[in-house]
């Protein structure tokens, strides 16, 4: 009953409100037609979550950095630029950024080979249990980074973890996972692959299952064998893929966070910052220690980072897509 | 949705126990906020029992994360009744009373238990306006628990009286740690890091006055405990190699130190008393084998924590009957028993309960009374706001010395610059 009385109140208002846009002519904008404000209506949704939790916080770090600010001291400082400042000659920052690109660079490129390599072999048409083995490369990823991490020091100790021993079998002498950088770098990029590469190959997977066969039968045809089948037909027809990937791919690893925080060397990646990455180290000035306002100055760095690397990936992306349409 | 559930289960529960109860037994959930084994299983249950109406939900975080989520909600609403305070950021949190009750204020009165109280360890918890913040838990103390057998196995003697005379300083403690490893080619101890709060703690001073003003750079004992720290982790290795000093790479409480207490890879543990349970946890199969002797300088006191009471917590009542209860003299000897964490209170340290204490798992060490020793020449140290960064980069800064990767002098000016950087003074 009462459902009935809502949609004809509305009609009401709906009418009157469209009156005086009639009598204007000079405004351009069309009325808004009933359906229209359903749309907006689901929409709204994304827009005041956006709002809420993207906008307005982005706003307010931007405020925060202009300040000295503690949680629980008196009233925050202005202080100007001297963050920013502070921020382009803190040699801790671009420490921080070298590592972070470090681990990108180490996890990104074994992971879409992998990635590559695992979702060639699930699309053989041949292969059994295909549920199975797609469930299973789906498991690393739902697995909680806390579990994960635990495993991984484990795997990666110095005195008994089992990559040490079978180092010091094969001969050679302990190393450090935690105390050497490289090697704290693989380790952490290892816990990433391993999270990750399961999922990447289903995306793979799922570009390459939207292939024409005709492209392959005409390759065989023309007596391509299966490796220049990959080469010349698999690889060029993923390209898009292949850049989608490597953009959120690039966005997931400027904001690596969990593993190197959970990896053994508390909030400042070890003692020598050896695995520090930019979300770390934003974490440990603003949490740590409570320097809210300089946090607030690494964010909008890391912003300015990833914008202009996304735009550097889609112009590369635009060139290679063009290439291909050739 | 959860929340409303919770609402009106709450809801019904408040009818129902209003038909019950009397009036002033309303139920009441005091949420606690914690970390490492601040509060045992055992004793909840206990007040439970004696308390149906009241539920005690505990969220247990790392140590460090439980001091930040905790400072970033004292501003709102959403604090928990009761928050475990850590003795090294206890120094930040009474810099700031005004987020908290002044439990002097509370009925009855927190004066009327203070007496009852081991003096510098309650005067932690009080803040320079001389509220009081925080009930202290339990107190660290500090001695050495040791592997008989390796002990033996490495010609030293295993008697602890004989032990403790190996080391009345921390240079003849380093220099047995040394002999320990050219006898058997094992670490001596688990992280020789270890040794620097072990002797700064020794102190009368650490970063801070008694006024507030940070003495980190001039305080003579910082440096000397740095210097000795970096001493532990660099003798004994071979010629150009770093592999720890006398102790193992492998940090306290990381997997590694487990599987290295369970298999005798080192021989000593720096204990405060809390210590104890978690080797009895991590090496239950060496039980028998370990004994405590008296600690370098022999008394000394690292860790212990206390209890608070946010300014907006919603129970606050609530909250001071169970923490009295809890912090009582009958419990905190449960306590004592049940998990080694050392009383606070000073009249239990003459009870023959305490001093008579033995554990057959340290060989029948009597553990009440190297304790009791160890907590009373203890000096009243002033803390101060920045406490854990400082104790947190000075940490950094030696094992950097331990993997070589920095000289003494060059990890100590680094380090003096960090903190400056961190702390801004």
């Amino acid at each position: 009953m009462s459902a009935q009385a809502v949609p004809s109140k509305s009609r009401i208002k709906f009418k009157s409100s469209n009156a005086p846009i009639d009598k204007k002519p000079r405004k351009k904008i069309a009325p808004m037609r009933r359906q229209d404000r359903w749309g907006m209506l689901f929409v709204s949704p994304f827009f005041i979550v956006f709002l809420a939790f993207g906008l307005i916080p982005i706003l307010f770090t931007t405020y925060v950095a202009f300040f000295n600010w503690d949680a629980l001291g008196g009233a925050p400082e202005y202080i100007g630029f001297a963050n920013f400042k502070e921020l382009w000659s803190d040699t801790y920052f671009w420490q921080a950024l070298r590592n972070t690109f470090s681990i990108w660079f180490i996890s990104t490129v074994p992971q879409m080979t992998l990635a590559l390599g695992i979702a060639t072999l699930l699309a053989n048409p041949n292969l059994r249990a295909k549920v199975f083995w797609r469930t299973v490369l789906l498991v690393p990823n739902i697995t909680s980074v806390l579990a994960v991490a635990i495993v991984f020091q484990q795997l990666f100790g110095y005195d008994f973890g089992m990559i040490n021993l079978a180092i010091t079998w094969l001969g050679y002498h302990h190393i450090d996972w935690v105390g050497n950088q490289l090697a704290s770098h693989i380790a952490i990029a290892t816990m990433i692959n391993w999270r990750w590469f399961g999922y990447n190959s289903l995306i793979f997977l799922a570009s390459m299952q939207a292939i024409p066969r005709e492209l392959y039968e005409s390759a065989s045809l023309d007596g391509a064998n299966r490796w220049q089948q990959f080469r010349y037909v698999t690889i060029p027809q993923l390209r898009n893929t292949i850049i989608f990937m490597m953009i959120m791919g690039t966005i997931g690893g400027l904001q690596v966070f969990a593993e190197p925080m959970l990896y053994g060397g508390g909030m400042t990646g070890g003692d020598s910052r050896q695995f520090s990455t930019l979300t770390l180290y934003l974490f440990e000035q603003a949490f740590f220690n409570q320097r809210y306002g300089y946090g607030a100055v690494i964010g909008i760095a890391m912003t300015v980072i990833i914008i202009a690397i996304s735009v550097l990936n889609y112009l590369i992306g635009r060139r290679i897509a063009t290439d291909g349409t050739k | 949705m959860k929340r409303r559930i919770a609402l009106l289960i709450s809801l019904m529960v408040a009818l129902g126990a209003g038909v019950a109860a009397p009036a002033n037994a309303a139920p009441v959930t005091l949420t606690v906020w914690s970390y490492g084994n601040v509060f045992q299983t055992k004793l909840l249950n206990a007040y439970k029992a004696a308390n149906p109406t009241v539920t005690i939900k505990i969220k247990k975080s790392d140590m460090d994360s439980n001091h930040q989520n905790l400072r970033n909600a004292l501003r709102t609403t959403s604090v928990p009744d009761i928050a475990a305070l850590e003795v090294s950021y206890i120094g930040e949190f009474r810099n700031y009373d005004a987020y908290f009750k002044d439990l002097n204020t509370m009925t009855p009165s927190a004066s009327t238990i203070k007496n009852d109280f081991l003096g510098w360890r309650w005067s932690q918890g009080v803040s320079p306006a001389g509220k009081v913040i925080g009930i202290p838990t339990d107190v660290g103390g500090l001695a050495v628990a040791y592997r008989r057998d390796l002990f033996a196995a490495a010609g030293l003697p295993t008697n602890r009286t004989d032990v403790a005379k190996l080391w009345p300083t921390w240079s003849q403690f380093i220099q047995t740690g040394v002999n320990y490893k050219k006898n058997t080619g094992k670490a001596f101890i688990d992280t020789a890091g270890t040794v620097f709060a072990a002797a700064l703690n020794q102190g009368t001073q650490r970063y801070y006055t008694s006024g507030g003003s940070l003495v980190y750079r001039t305080n003579g004992s910082v440096s000397s405990a740095f210097n000795t720290a970096a001493q532990a982790v660099t003798s004994g290795n071979a010629p150009g190699k770093y592999e720890g000093g006398i102790g193992t790479k492998t940090g306290q409480f990381s997997s590694g130190w487990g599987t290295g207490l369970q298999r005798g890879t080192f021989a000593v543990v720096l204990a405060p008393a809390w210590m104890l349970d978690y080797i009895k946890q991590q090496a239950p199969r060496t039980s028998g084998k370990w004994d405590v002797a008296k600690a370098p300088g022999s008394y000394g006191n690292i860790g212990g924590s206390q209890l608070a009471i946010p300014k907006n917590a919603k129970n606050p009542q609530a909250a001071w009957d169970f923490i009295r209860w809890y912090l009582a003299p009958a419990q905190q000897l449960t306590v004592f028993k049940s998990y080694g964490q050392f009383p606070t209170i000073e009249s239990l340290y003459d009870n023959s309960s305490v001093t008579g204490y033995k554990d057959s798992f340290f060989n029948n060490a009597p553990i009440g009374s190297i304790y009791v020793a160890s907590v009373t020449g203890v000096h009243n140290i002033p803390t101060g706001k920045k406490d854990r960064i400082i104790d947190t980069t000075f940490g950094q800064a030696i094992s950097r010395v331990m993997l070589g990767k920095q000289s003494s002098s060059a990890a100590w000016t680094q380090a003096l610059t960090d903190i400056k950087k961190s702390i801004g003074q």
